[in-house]
């Protein structure tokens, strides 16, 4: 059984103009696999596409062997697949409490013993659990969207670019976190263009050019791989 | 001086609770949606209707104490209540969740102008266009303060209602967006949609909770016009501006906002008229709007552009 | 043998109207079509061209302002000029805001000229309005046939020549930014002050146009009532450019000929077919047929009879896209 398996997905926001063009990925269960690519090469429509957020125009995507292709995104949040986006990922308007309160009472899990469980995973929140969700400051707030994304146990947990916006002390914290809550039996799949922070806690890396997989290997081959690193060099000169 | 404080907001109470329908579609569904004053409206005829209904299958009914309506109009507020919501579901059914779709949300405020006019043109084809009343009982106006304290203060127990039932409604609103499950769901959809659906919150479930609540309250604030002053197919209309006014001078998004909103044009209409005599009290509002456009047009309570 | 005379002057009637609300309906046209400017309060713009040009051109009123008895032509001007200014105020107030600011704030200024129309009777008459607007070569033609086709003649002249003009600015450089402005508000932040600028300069053109509109319709009818301004004259203009297809300046002109004739022809029906005491209520069902008409094409020809000639680049929603995809 694979935790998340995407077959030739054809995804984007306007008919004929896909984005992602025939991407394939299989995910292991427990496993954390880092989604990378130059600039545009659309690896974050690949995951709003798998979570439900984009329109899919081919291709297949399976959830622990069942089909999910196409299905609604809030369906998705039942069926156990959580998403962090990259911004704008925690209600500002609610407390922290309310947040996780919230995501609790919408996918009908025990909430005590839950909020319980993420407390004891995310203290820092714990702490200030009254407090307005748009008051966090950067790392924080991510913590808080990676928490509320777990409420309902999800099987796999995909994030849009967690190190966005943070300082490198920040990621590394986030990080960490992430791989406690992979502890927690939790498959992830995180979209980086932090290569060096992602390939640091990813077993296996993805790499996405021009909206379909060209490379995938372990993290420790990805990390040595000069196409891989040419790539960014190519893009870092192409984007000056 | 304070007779008119008095009356600006009793006008203000109607604005306030249509205000809150206004800016809750508006933080839902992103359109300012003209077709609201029309719920107002529809929901004091559809009220006018029941009572009629209810008097002629059960016989007229005494007053209720010190009101000038009986038990039927509270039945008949109920009712139409609740075939205000269906009739905004099923306008929100037919027209804008088309729109939805693949329309933006110029093309849905558009669609909210012509469905004012069709509602507006099909409610005075049925009912005519000659004003009506719930009820022809003459009320005394209770004297609340001598006329030497301030010009003095006359109030009529039906105003009295109308200012208590605005407090109960606002107050269930509150308590029904902090503490229920839907309520909750609502603040998080209007502040971010996506995120709403990827924590499982079923957006359409929203819409339609949307559409419910800012109907009730229209068809309420559309009774307490037709209560106070009298039922007219222009009803809505007219308090259409004021409602923009109060929704946008509140914060579009906050309905707090929008109660305080709609308590401050009430005021404002009611003030101008020794100012500007009672035939200019509608554009109060208009200049309420452009006053806040131009100095604050995040409005009082609103946080977000 | 129907009366010829009678077919043809009501023809030319017809036809005046219909170049008339053209006229207006290009100016809606570049606001909205061109421009994405929602503007709810046409009829007040129309209304402010036509109290201006019967306030300048009129005899003297007795009891009231204005009636200054200036040639024609300058009332047409003063009323491009009004129109004009009210809305640069309501443009600097509302176009720096979101769209659906706009939509209030001109809903706002309709509904209030209303109350001005009705309400001061030293400046516009009050409910009964303005009367002896003077019509333009009276003293030479005596004719009515012969009269409404020289104003025929005059209307189309002004309507062709908003045209041509109208399709160049929209060709030019500042057409093109309108376009992308319109298309996308990335784009439309980045120009920062000047898309407002540029909002603001078609807001205030298709509004003169409206002016110059109302002014044709006054001195054409000889008088003016607050009630020819009504919404419903902004919602019957919106229907004109819908169903002709915003974008298109042709698909303005001929959404306004194609809509009017259905106006009249079903306002002529319910006439025919209803008893005269019901035709009040009668009346309210041509508003809701026309409603539907409105809404059936919003949800089923979106982009109306002819739709927006020029198509978006790839090149730009290949942009789109990369925006989207950050």
């Amino acid at each position: 059984m694979t935790a998340l398996r995407v077959v030739d997905l054809e995804a984007g926001y306007e008919p004929g103009l896909p984005i992602v063009r025939g991407t394939s990925l299989a995910v292991e269960p427990n496993e954390i696999v880092a989604v990378l690519g130059p600039n545009g090469a659309g690896k974050s429509t690949l995951i709003k596409a798998i979570a439900g957020l984009v329109p899919v125009s081919a291709g297949k995507v399976l959830l622990h062997d069942r089909d999910i292709t196409g299905r609604a995104a809030h369906h998705l949040a039942h069926e156990g697949l959580g998403f962090v986006p990259q911004t704008e990922n925690v209600f500002v308007n609610l407390s922290i409490e309310d947040n996780l309160d919230l995501a609790a009472s919408i996918l009908k899990v025990p909430k005590k013993q839950r909020l319980r469980d993420l407390y004891d995973l995310f203290p820092d929140l714990a702490r200030q659990r009254r407090l307005l969700a748009g008051r966090l400051s950067g790392g924080q707030r991510q913590m808080l969207a990676v928490a509320r994304a777990l409420v309902g146990e999800p099987k796999v947990l995909m994030l849009d670019e967690p190190s966005a916006g943070l300082s490198p002390k920040l990621v590394g914290i986030v990080f960490e976190k992430l791989l406690d809550v992979r502890a927690t039996g939790v498959t992830i799949v995180l979209v980086e263009q932090n290569v060096k922070a992602a390939l640091a806690i990813a077993d296996r890396g993805a790499v996405l050019v021009e909206g379909s997989t060209r490379i995938v290997g372990t993290a420790r081959d990805l990390a040595g791989d000069p196409q891989v690193a040419a790539l960014y060099l190519g893009q870092h000169r192409g984007g000056s | 001086m304070l007779q008119l404080v008095a009356d600006g907001f009793i006008i203000g109470s109607v604005i306030a609770l249509g205000a809150i329908g206004v800016t809750l579609v508006y933080s839902i569904l992103r359109f300012a949606n003209f077709a609201h004053g029309e719920l107002l409206t529809w929901g004091a005829y559809l009220a006018w209707t029941a009572l009629i209904g209810i008097v002629a299958v059960w016989g007229p009914a005494e007053p209720l104490g010190p009101f000038s309506f009986g038990w039927p109009l509270l039945v008949a507020l109920a009712v139409s209540a609740v075939a205000t919501a269906a009739l905004a579901l099923l306008v929100d059914r037919l027209l804008f969740r088309q729109l939805r779709r693949h329309g933006n949300a110029i093309t849905l405020i558009m669609a909210s102008f012509g469905a004012a006019l069709v509602l507006r043109n099909l409610l005075q084809f049925i009912y005519g266009a000659v004003p009506e009343y719930y009820s022809r009982e003459i009320q005394v106006a209770i004297r609340l303060v001598p006329r030497d304290v301030l010009g003095g203060l006359r109030i009529t127990p039906d105003q009295l209602f109308v200012l208590g039932l605005t407090a109960v409604s606002v107050v269930g609103l509150h308590i029904f967006l902090t503490r229920t499950t839907v309520g909750k769901a609502m603040r998080a959809t209007s502040v971010n949609p996506q995120l709403a659906r990827v924590t499982g919150i079923d957006v359409d479930r929203v819409i339609r909770a949307t559409w419910i609540i800012g109907a009730v309250l229209a068809a309420v604030a559309g009774v307490f016009s037709g209560l106070t002053v009298q039922l007219r197919p222009q009803l809505g209309l007219d308090l259409l501006l004021p409602l923009f006014a109060a929704a946008i001078l509140g914060g579009i998004g906050s309905v707090y906002g929008a109660v305080v909103g709609g308590l401050i044009v009430g005021l404002a209409e009611s003030l101008s008229v020794p100012l500007v005599g009672a035939e200019y009290r509608a554009a109060t509002a208009f200049v309420v709007l452009i006053a806040i456009l131009l100095i604050r047009p995040t409005g009082l309570f609103g946080e977000r552009t | 043998m129907p009366d010829l005379i009678g077919l043809l002057s009501y023809g030319t009637f017809f036809l005046v109207f219909a170049t008339i609300f053209a006229l207006v309906v290009l100016g809606l046209n570049l606001q909205w079509g061109f421009t994405g400017l929602f503007n709810v309060g046409v009829a007040g713009f129309v209304a402010i061209g036509a109290y201006t040009s019967a306030l300048i051109t009129a005899p003297d009123y007795p009891d009231q302002l204005g009636g200054l008895g200036l040639p024609i032509p300058l009332g047409w001007l003063g009323a491009m000029a009004t129109s004009g200014i009210a809305a640069f105020i309501i443009g600097v107030a509302a176009l720096r805001l979101r769209h659906d600011y706009l939509a209030i704030a001109t809903f706002g200024v309709a509904v209030t000229l209303q109350l001005v129309a009705l309400n001061a009777k030293g400046l516009t008459g009050g409910p009964f309005g303005l009367q002896f607007i003077p019509k333009p070569f009276a003293e030479v033609i005596d004719d009515n046939l012969a009269w409404n086709v020289t104003y025929l003649a005059v209307a189309a002249a002004l309507l062709g020549l908003s045209y041509v003009a109208l399709e160049r600015l929209v060709r030019s450089p500042w057409g093109r930014v309108l376009r992308a402005i319109r298309e996308d508000e990335t784009a439309a932040e980045s120009l920062g002050k000047r898309a407002f600028r540029f909002r603001l300069q078609a807001f205030v053109i298709g509004c003169m146009l409206m002016g110059l509109g109302g002014a044709l319709y006054a001195h054409f009818v000889g008088y003016i009532a607050p009630e020819d301004f009504l919404p419903i004259l902004t919602f019957q203009l919106w229907t004109m450019l819908i169903v002709g297809g915003s974008g298109n300046n042709r698909g303005a002109i001929l959404g306004a000929f194609v809509v009017w004739a259905l106006w009249t022809l079903s306002g002529n029906a319910l006439r025919e077919i209803v008893p005269s005491e019901y035709q009040a209520r009668a009346a309210t069902l041509q508003v809701v047929l026309i409603g539907l008409l409105l809404m059936l094409i919003l949800l089923l020809r979106p982009r109306g009879l002819l739709g927006e000639e020029t198509v978006v680049s790839r090149h730009m929603r290949d942009e789109a896209a990369d925006t989207a995809e950050e």
